[in-house]
This record gives C-alpha cells, structure tokens and sequence, in this order.
C-alpha cells in the first residue's frame, strides 16, 4: 500500500494581526499585561490526505487562505494547531525565481536555487542542460539574471523547479506566465511528473487549469474547506459560492431605462442545458436556456426580458432584450414562465448572466425598469486556444494551393 | 524536521510550533551545502563589478587596521612596546566583529526574499554571512603574524594561541548574530542598536589601549565579551596579559550563553518568522 503523500488533520493557521509591527518600546510597555491585538484563522479545520500522483486543485476567493495553506504545504510556515505531514521532495513554485540572486549568473543561481530544493552539486550538474534547455535560455545562462527579462526570469525559476524531479510540486498561478508555448509546456511538463507519480497542487484563480489539471478540487472559504471532490462540481460549488456572497444589489443593469421597485419580482432563475437540466457548466458551441419566472405586482402594459452578461472582470460582454417583441401585457398578480435562448460563443472563462424585466409605454415608448434577477455565475468551457472574451470561431486556411 | 525515510525522500512532519534544536540543527547540517554556496554568493556579489575583484577583501580590511594602528600609535603615545602590532592585534578581532554582527543581526530580514518561499532553517542566513567575512579574520590573521616577525617579536609556541582565539572570535560573532538575527525579525530597532552599540563597543573594547590603563572602563571592558578575544590575540603575539585568563572566561560565559537563548529562540521562533518578513 502506498503511503498519502499529503496528509493534513485539523490544520489550522492563525496569524496575529497588528495595527502596527510591534517595537522594542511597545513590547516593553506591553509585558505584564495583555496587548490588544486582534487574530485572524487564515486556514482552519482542514482535513486532507492525498495520494502520491494525484493532481490537486485548490480554488477560492481571495483571501480564502489558498496561499496560506501553500505556504504551511512547503513548511514556510508552520501550523498553529493541528499536523501536516508531506512526503518526499518539495518544489515549491509560489514565486519563482526563489532565492534568485540579480548579479550572479543563470548558472550560479541555477546551482544555488537548486541545491535549496534539495539537490546535491552532481545531481544539479547532472540536470544542468536539460534545465537550460527547458527554460530556452542557453545563450544567456552565463548573463547576470538581473539583465533577464521577467519571462527569461520565470522560465528559469520553473525550470528548475520542475527539473529537480520532485515528489511534490507546489504551484501557485505560475501559468499566468510565460507565452503560450512555455505555458504548455509547462502543463506537459506537470503531466510527466503526475504520471511518474509526483502530487502536483495547482493553487489558481484559473478555473480552467484546475479543471483540465486536477483529478480532485478542494474549494477553500475563509479558511475552511467548503468542497472537495471532483473538479467539475468544485467548479460549480465555488460559482454557487460566489453567487451567494455577491452583493445583493449586483451590477447596474445598463441597457437603458431606471429600476423601478415593488411593480414585479424575477424568480426561479435557471441555467439549463440541452437536456434540459439546470447546470453551472455550458459548452461554447451548445445552446442554453435561462428559465424563469416573473411576477407582475401591477399591471404591466408591454412588458419584456433583458438579459446582461458580465466578464470574471466586470466588462459587459453582451446585454440584449425583447424591446422590439414585447409579451402581452400582464395583470397584477399573474405570474408567467419565461425562457431565454441563445450560445454563449464566448471564450473559457466564468461569466456572469443576469435578466431583467421592464416595461414599454404604449404612448411614450418609454422604458421602465421593473425587476433585476439575481447574477447567476457559470463557466464556460470554449476552444482550448481561444482568448480574450468573444469567441469568434476564426478558421485559419492556407488557401494557395486551391 | 525532515527526517530521511528512503533514498531521496525526505518527510515534512510539523505540529505545534516549536522545532527541536536538534532537528533544527538536523535540516541545517543536511543543507551545508547551501550554507556555503550563500556565502559564497555573498563573496562574489560583493566584488564581482569591482576591477580590483576580491582583492578589495584583503586591502580593505588591511586599510582598516593599519590606518587605525598608524593613528593610535602616533596620537596616542602609550609606552606601550611594539604599539603598531599591539594595536593590530586588536584590530584583528574588531575588524572582523564590526564587518560581521551588523549585517549578521539582519540576516533573517534581509534574507527573506530566499526564506519566504522554500523553507529551511532560518539559522542558515546568519550563519553563512558569518561564514562569508572568515576571509577577514585570516587576511588579517597573516598580517598579525608578518608584523610580529617584521618587528622583531617573533613567533613562537604561543603563537599557536591564535587559533583558539580565532575560534572563539567566529563562536562569538555567530552566536550574537543567531540571537540579534532572531529578535531583529520582531524588533526592527535592533538593525539601529547595532550599529550604535559597534560605535560604543568600539570604545570599550581595549583595541587601542591596554586593559590596565582602561581607568573607570575596567569594569565594562572586562564584562565586554570582545575584550576576551584581544586579550588571547594580545597572548598570541605580544605575550599576555594578567587579565587574560579571566576575561577569556567571560568571553565563553557569553557564548555559552547567547548561544543557548539563540537557540531556544530559533526553536520556538524558526516556522513564525517568515509570518513576520
């Protein structure tokens, strides 16, 4: 039987937060008595064992203890209460470039960075070219790194990181670096060391490399471990838990027309798939359909849907509605079934869908707004290479030879 | 805290807070290695765009300690016999003390772009700043010796005498370093009270005058643990002094001591520092 190679047991961190750093002076005026200072659990009560080739993902918001509990896995830190055991060699990624010194040498800091993770001399000499070559810096290797530019920097910092064959490798959002190229290799590279049995923990914001990296999600809320298992449903409990702290009032719907309350309420908002199933994960390429129920509270003349899709950062991406083909006009109390279809040609990423309902006046044509639904959050899972926001569906042909 | 479990694998097993010495000293034996190649790094990156290179680590020290043994000896007329190489003597102990307690009490700090993201024992950093100035306490050392045989006092058995002193000046240095470098993490003040405390103990210390002349100083020289130091050198060369014995007691009382409220330091303090960085 193999031994986990993680194994954490009510672990928990706390850290003492200070108004200020504390000085001779104030820590002497403080013996004898009890300073006020207030505390902060960054991680707390987290059970974990994880078997040696897993991928482990871990997500959550910011602040949500995940590079806390990153630290405590590379033994930076150490635990409050509660134990952590991690077997075999540890590579952290957190920031990489560790302990990289800007006048010496790729090479002397290849050795020096090197040797803290844990290599002899001949071991490192032994990975030597292949290091270089992984980091495609052969011609600069004996150049100060301080004249690196900051991709050269990253490369190297991963590759050696990567090329001293770890049995743990810690990742914090290093693949937001480097072009596209470095980035898969550097995911190839991840997969190698997965399959030669290596645990790989993948701490990002990126839910598309947690989800296409990790065999298991563990979704982190204020310290705690919220979710844990497969990465698909991680994914969907993490936008729940996301929809569920957004501020009520949302974003500022802003296709026209004001917000008018207590004339009609928006409810039981869904996200359905092609079978017909509510879900949180969509295909770029398949229809979906936000159903819905809206409530007149007064009569509405003509009233009609809006729907608002926001980007992970807030831009809009699209906002649309039934302005030109409004429904008919609702009595006060009557209650109707609405859905709204469309694809979401969008690139992979989380993306906010929100609906709205507002009436047109028969006489000024004006626009009244009336409800606001809630924000639901889905992720979108597009073409792999596709950036940006929209998914254009570009088709790159070599038409020469026709 | 990692303890071997197979070829190459290495276990990383924490609970509570506190790292036994022992195992403190485990993981910074395991990694000396690093040690070295730090204060290596530490050599070279001091010299390494300078044209005169590493020979700057032997004139400036030189520079140092002749300057002062010229200007005491000629300012200060002591009827002190073979003044230059009395003085130098104790320049050899300062020289290296004053270069290496100010920047070994910051070490931690000032290492925490290494040690906030790979672990290993803390202690690591002052000791290979320590580690790195060695080559002071040697430059000098020969030098000590030359102006001994140029002077005509010679060498002779009890210049064997320079290697306990030698040791007990780098035991010194580090383990005030492992301490400063420790309390230095929570209280930036100390980077300050080094320096100002070089600037005093510069004083106290009988670099330029002999121990008997110290006056009302006496008793502060003598609880001074650098005056042990000297005073050994002083023995070394130019033959000792009737203090000698005593304050090389009190030197090691020091070392014993410091050496134990660093350690305890470290092992309660070794994973919190970098909560602090």
């Amino acid at each position: 039987m193999t031994e986990p190679a993680i194994q954490l047991s009510a672990l928990g961190k706390r850290y003492v937060q200070y108004r200020d750093t504390p000085t001779l002076v104030s820590a002497a005026r403080g013996l004898g008595r009890r300073t006020r200072r207030g505390t902060l659990w960054a991680v707390r009560g987290v059970d974990l064992v994880v078997e040696p080739g897993l991928a482990l993902g871990v997500i959550g918001r910011n602040g949500s203890g995940k590079s806390t509990l990153l630290q405590l896995l590379c033994g930076v830190t150490g635990p409050t209460e509660g134990r952590l055991r991690v077997r075999g060699r540890i590579a952290p990624l957190i920031a990489v470039g560790v302990g990289f010194h800007p006048e010496l040498t790729g090479r002397e800091n290849v050795f020096i960075n090197g040797s803290i993770l844990g290599l002899t001399r001949p071991e490192i000499a032994r990975r030597f070219d292949e290091i270089v070559a992984f980091a495609e810096i052969e011609n600069f290797i004996d150049t100060p790194v301080k004249f690196y530019s900051s991709g050269m920097f990253v490369r190297l910092g991963f590759s050696v990181a990567v090329c001293v064959d770890p049995d743990v490798l810690l990742i914090d959002e290093v693949l937001a670096v480097g072009d596209l190229g470095f980035q898969m290799k550097c995911v190839d590279r991840m997969r190698q060391a997965r399959d030669r049995g290596a645990t790989v923990v993948l701490v990002s914001h990126n839910l598309n490399a947690v989800r296409n990296m990790c065999d298991r999600v563990v979704v982190l809320e204020s310290g705690r471990q919220v979710f844990d298992g497969a990465p698909a449903e991680a994914v969907s409990a993490f936008h729940r838990l996301i929809a569920e702290n957004r501020d009520p009032e949302g974003s500022e719907m802003s296709w026209g027309g004001r917000a008018v309350g207590g004339r009609a309420a928006i409810g039981n908002v869904e996200l359905i798939d092609a079978d017909g199933k509510p879900t949180t994960i969509v295909a770029s390429d398949a229809e979906v359909t936000i159903r819905l129920r809206v409530r007149a509270l007064q009569p509405i003349e003509r009233p009609f849907l809006g729907l608002y899709v926001g980007a992970e950062n807030g831009t809009r991406v699209y906002s649309d509605s039934g302005y030109e083909h409004p429904m008919p006009a609702l009595a006060a109390g009557e209650e109707r079934e609405c859905r709204i279809r469309f694809r979401p040609t969008l690139v992979t990423g989380t993306y906010s869908f929100q609906v709205s309902l507002a009436d047109r006046k028969e006489r000024s044509g004006e626009t009244v707004q009336l409800a606001v639904g809630p924000q639901i959050l889905a992720f979108v899972t597009g073409r792999s290479l596709a950036s940006g926001v929209a998914d254009l569906r570009a088709e790159f042909d070599d038409v020469s030879t026709e | 805290m990692t303890d071997e479990v197979g070829p190459g694998t290495a276990l990383l097993d924490l609970a509570g807070r506190r790292t036994p010495v022992h195992e403190l000293l485990a993981d910074a034996w395991r990694i000396r290695s690093v040690v070295l190649l730090l204060a290596r790094r530490e050599f070279v990156v001091r010299y390494r765009r300078a044209a005169l290179g590493s020979l700057w680590a032997i004139a400036l020290p030189l520079l140092q300690a002749v300057v002062l043994a010229i200007l005491f000896s000629r300012i200060v007329r002591l009827h002190q016999p073979h003044f230059f190489v009395f003085v130098f003597a104790g320049m050899t102990a300062w020289g290296f003390f004053s270069a290496t307690l100010p920047i070994g009490a910051t070490a931690i700090v000032d290492g925490s772009q290494l040690s906030s993201k790979v672990y290993f024992p803390r202690l690591v950093l002052p000791v290979a700043l320590v580690a790195a100035n060695v080559y002071v306490v040697i430059v000098n050392s020969v030098i000590l010796l030359f102006a001994c045989l140029v002077s005509g006092i010679g060498l002779g058995p009890r210049t064997a005498l320079l290697i306990p002193a030698v040791a007990l000046l780098l035991a010194l240095t580090l383990t005030l370093s492992l301490l400063l470098s420790a309390l230095h993490v929570y209280f930036r003040d100390i980077r300050y009270l080094v320096q100002a405390g070089m600037l005093l103990l510069f004083y106290l210390t009988p670099i330029f005058y002999p121990l008997q002349l110290a006056g009302h100083l006496t008793l502060i020289d003598r609880i001074n643990p650098v005056t042990g130091v000297v005073e050994l050198i002083r023995a070394a060369t130019i033959g000792a002094d009737p203090h000698t014995t005593s304050s090389v007691i009190g030197c090691c009382a020091w070392i014993v001591g410091t050496g134990a409220v660093a350690l305890a330091l470290h092992s309660r303090y070794d994973r919190l520092f970098s909560d602090l960085l």
